[in-house]
């Protein structure tokens, strides 16, 4: 068996994802068997960056310590459930206790101990140490189901109304889910579609049962949530992106919640003169030219990896030059293979999280826009104006990237800024010899080897930026020519230009 | 300074039962006590950390060392149940260092043993102690057997310090090494006055650059700054350096500290005494208008310098009835808690939970609680100007004169928000109440 590495963790174990899963519920509370570092990383410290969410309220740790790890953790569970029954914390409340890396480690199964001490509550062992945050939330979507939902539901019954939708999968640390959420539910309504529960982000272990009464359900995304969808046995489908993906979303779920097709064609018409107007007008004007020049990285969970790769790729046109999505494929790139790519090559737009921003940075790749489009990384994503999904999520993505070009633009602009004369009789007194010769008007003869090895240099930089890096590496040539008194260009000038960075 | 709004009468703020922690310890307050190693060491120019734990952990203490440590790539060995229970750790760690290794300009590899890893077991003697010559170090840190931030910290730095420390030249005559996270300006603060005494700042640990570890050897003598670097100052102390603690804080505090750094470095007592008393006399011309005179103040974080602030703001005038900190109580701690108790202060908690620190909202009223995210929160939700310990207060200087006078006017504005504070809430809570 050899060992895997891993550079800069992008996906967390299932104990996260389904601790981000119950953890919406507000009628629950969790105690999970950890060290005290596990409740702080997830329950104050990073949840607070995904999220924005000053702590998670329903989250106690058993804060394993040293003579717990020797003679087991059920001494700290009991204590720490005794206490929270004395505060009055699961008043009201279903009590969940759930397994992590460092009790799966020492074989702490509490299943028996929790059913003794609460007939009601429950044990979830999070598999924490060979399962990741998707799996880790689909098994909990599962659970919650068939230990808070399916029990009580007659199978027998009928949805409660054909048009009755369910969105599943927003959930705790689920990337811009807010933004997401609101478009794809705008969707839903606009054409007649009535949304039934919001699970688990809006739902609870009460409401559990009433996912049932869903005649469609809508999966927000590829990555988790198709699983308990399955177990709900209605038909549904994944949340859209882009603009044609997003009408023939409408058209099937118009079809699947028995709409009368004359209100989707009106809501798709109406949308087309409303939300996706600045499409039309940004694609018909001068900024749509550029997708086509420009490239793109993904990296991303998989719904937002195939969803930008179809609105970017697909429908405007832009190269889109490799993907890697979460979960990962084996045939595409991990972090370290990502990292050597951006160094030795940069797209124009990244977008990923915070492991690819870094990567850029020790690159100096200063001509390509990074766009977050994932976690890990600290980003506050809880407006609903920010939506990837969808024709809002189309429209708000066109109108970023032209942005970006407008930025990328202002920033490589010349400035050809008025210098002060130098004074009368060369350089001051005791300035270093040989300053470099002032810009000449006569043009300078290149080498072969010399305007090939330019351009080379060129094709690694992006294309809205390569006007002015040529600029700049031509003049940083020319000047040392000129300051060596060569009477060309040649190829040892414009390495020596390369290496200095002259290149943007 | 700017207007300032009457705050709660002291008398009517003084209870009249004896103060009860929280009865439970439910929810501690300390950032993953590993984090505070990946702080200090990640941030050594060159460092390579290799990290041997689960994927969890991992993510929770990458997430935070990117955004708060250093912007630094981190590599991992992938450790599931079969790595784990298959006695592949030590051959896991090995891969990670191996990857480590083969970036350029690498000053040091700390290999950072987390949870499952110390469960599982790791050799010191089966690791390598350098790979191509980069010195490869073995800093252990399950939290479940650190409990705090800030010792996590000095068990970091004491392992480096341990691998680098200049062993072979002499001391260098009136030389100071600093030991504590201190805001930058600090040490040139405390500089500035040592040299009029003859002496002056050799180093402040922990530093940015292994160089900083090896010539913290050469000191005449360590200050403590924060009352936890208990290993470090151990360190320091076989190499021969004596040791200074406490920290120059306020007024009696940085004239009490400069004399025992005089005596520590064997400098002259007569020009010891008069910067000593120069200091104590520019401190007491601020004190004199007591700007924090008539507030009850609430100092909670888990940064380990709690004691230091909840010092300086009874200095200013101000009510602080109770502190509470995440790290243990030490021979370090002991000076300022007795300050502390004969001030004013009735409780002072160490290895708190927010039970405690909200025990302490219940007994007392506070104009400002200074506290963690999760007691800043639960303050502001009762319309308290309150804030982030962290972040707030460890971005200004806080020692000498100088410190002391940048913290207390910002303390003094931040009482002024209250309004701010209760409109917020009063919005709020009349839209959440039903």
């Amino acid at each position: 068996m050899s060992i895997q590495l891993i550079r800069d963790i992008s996906d967390t174990s299932s104990f996260w994802g389904a601790a981000w899963v119950f953890g919406c519920f507000p009628d629950l509370h969790i105690v999970c068997d950890a060290p005290i570092g596990c409740y702080n990383l997830l329950g104050v410290a990073v949840t607070d960056y995904t999220d924005a969410l000053p702590q998670m309220a329903n989250l106690t740790p058993t804060s394993i310590r040293e003579e717990d790890v020797i003679n087991g953790t059920a001494g700290a569970l009991v204590r720490t459930i005794d206490d929270l029954r004395s505060l009055g914390s699961l008043e009201g409340k279903r009590l969940l206790v759930m397994s992590t890396a460092e009790s799966e480690m020492i074989s702490a199964d509490h299943t028996r101990l929790v059913a003794r001490i609460d007939p009601q509550a429950r044990f979830f062992w999070s598999r924490s140490l060979e399962q990741d945050e998707w799996t880790g939330r689909d098994r909990a979507l599962l659970f919650a189901w068939e230990e808070y939902g399916r029990p009580s539901v007659d199978p027998a019954a009928a949805p409660g109304a054909p048009n009755l939708v369910n969105i599943i999968g927003p959930s705790l640390g689920c990337f811009n889910a807010p933004a997401d959420l609101y478009e794809v539910r705008r969707l839903i309504e606009g054409i007649g579609g009535t949304v039934n529960l919001v699970y688990p982000y809006e739902g609870s272990i009460a409401s559990t049962p009433r996912l049932a009464e869903a005649a469609v359900n809508v999966v927000l995304y590829r990555e988790f949530g198709a699983p308990l969808a399955e177990a709900l046995g209605r038909p549904y489908l994944f949340a859209p992106f882009g603009v044609f993906g997003t009408t023939a979303f409408l058209r099937d779920l118009g079809r699947l919640i028995g709409a009368d097709p004359a209100q989707v064609e009106a809501f798709i018409a109406r949308e087309k003169r409303t939300t996706l107007q600045p499409v039309w007008d940004l694609w018909r004007g001068p900024q749509s030219d550029w997708f086509a020049t420009v490239d793109c990285a993904i990296v991303a969970g998989r719904s937002y990896v195939e969803g930008l790769t179809a609105l970017l790729g697909d429908e405007l046109g832009m190269k889109i030059a490799w993907t890697s999505g979460r979960p990962r494929r084996p045939d595409e790139p991990d972090n370290i293979e990502i990292r050597r790519r951006i160094h030795a090559r940069a797209p124009a737009f990244v977008f990923g999280s915070i492991n690819e921003k870094i990567y850029l940075a020790e690159a100096n790749a200063r001509a390509t826009h990074y766009v977050p489009a994932t976690f890990p990384g600290p980003v506050v994503r809880r407006t609903t104006g920010t939506p990837f999904m969808g024709y809002a999520g189309a429209a708000h993505i066109i109108q970023e990237l032209v942005n970006r070009f407008y930025e990328m633009v202002f920033n490589f602009l010349p400035v050809e800024q008025v210098k002060a004369p130098a004074a009368p009789g060369g350089p001051p007194h005791g300035a270093p010899a040989g300053p470099p010769a002032p810009p000449s008007a006569e043009t300078m003869p290149w080498t072969k080897e010399a305007t090939e090895r330019l351009n080379a240099a060129l094709e690694q930089v992006p294309y809205l930026a390569r006007i002015s890096a040529s600029r700049s590496l031509r003049l940083a040539a020319e000047q040392a020519a000129r300051a060596r008194g060569a009477p060309e260009v040649t190829v040892d000038l414009v390495e020596a230009a390369i290496a200095h960075g002259g290149q943007g | 300074m700017a207007e300032i709004i009457p705050l709660t009468p002291g008398d009517a703020s003084a209870p009249q039962e004896p103060f009860k922690p929280g009865a439970c310890k439910l929810h501690p307050q300390t950032m993953c006590p590993a984090f505070g190693a990946l702080r200090v060491l990640a941030r050594i120019e060159g460092a390579q950390p290799a990290m041997v734990t689960d994927t969890g952990c991992l993510y929770g203490l990458t997430f935070v060392t990117h955004f708060y440590a250093a912007r630094k790539s981190i590599v991992a060995p992938a450790l599931g149940t079969a790595e784990l229970s298959g006695g592949k750790v030590q051959e896991a760690a090995n891969a990670a260092i191996a990857e480590a290794a083969r970036e350029q300009h690498v000053s040091v590899i700390p290999v950072i043993s987390l949870c499952v890893a110390e469960t599982a077991g790791l050799a010191e003697e089966l690791l390598p102690t350098e790979v191509d010559g980069k010195p490869v170090v073995l800093v252990r840190v399950p939290a479940y057997a650190i409990h705090s931030h800030p010792e996590a910290k000095d068990i970091a730095l004491a392992a480096v310090l341990r691998r680098f420390v200049d062993r072979q030249s002499d001391h260098e005559p009136g030389a100071l090494v600093l030991v504590g996270e201190v805001f930058p300006a600090d040490p040139l603060l405390i500089d500035g006055v040592l040299r009029k005494m003859g002496a002056r700042v050799l180093t402040t640990l922990p530093g940015r650059h292994v160089d900083e570890l090896r010539l913290a050897g050469r000191g005449g003598a360590v200050a403590a700054l924060h009352p936890f670097y208990r290993e470090t100052v151990n360190v320091l102390r076989e190499r021969g350096v004596g040791v200074v603690t406490g920290a120059p804080i306020g007024a009696a505090g940085s004239a009490a500290w400069l004399r025992a750094v005089g005596a520590a470095l064997d400098l002259d007592e007569d020009v010891v005494e008069r910067v000593a008393a120069e200091e104590e006399e520019t401190a007491r011309g601020f004190l004199a208008a007591q700007p924090l005179k008539g507030a009850t103040i609430l100092v909670s974080g888990y940064e380990g310098n709690e004691m230091l602030y909840a010092r300086l703001l009874i200095e200013g005038g101000a009510h602080v009835p109770y502190v509470s900190t995440s790290i243990g109580q030490s021979a370090l701690t002991a000076a300022d808690e007795a300050w502390l108790k004969a001030h004013g202060a009735e409780a002072v908690i160490y290895r708190k939970a927010i039970e405690d620190d909200q025990a302490a909202m219940r007994h007392w009223s506070f104009d400002l609680v200074i506290g963690t995210t999760t007691l800043a929160a639960y303050a502001k939700e009762r319309g308290i100007p309150s804030v982030y310990y962290t972040n707030i207060l460890s971005v200004r200087p806080l020692f000498l004169a100088g410190g002391m006078i940048a913290s207390l006017s910002f303390v003094r504005e931040l009482m002024n928000r209250r309004p701010l504070y209760e409109r917020m809430v009063e919005f709020f809570s009349a839209d959440t109440a039903q």
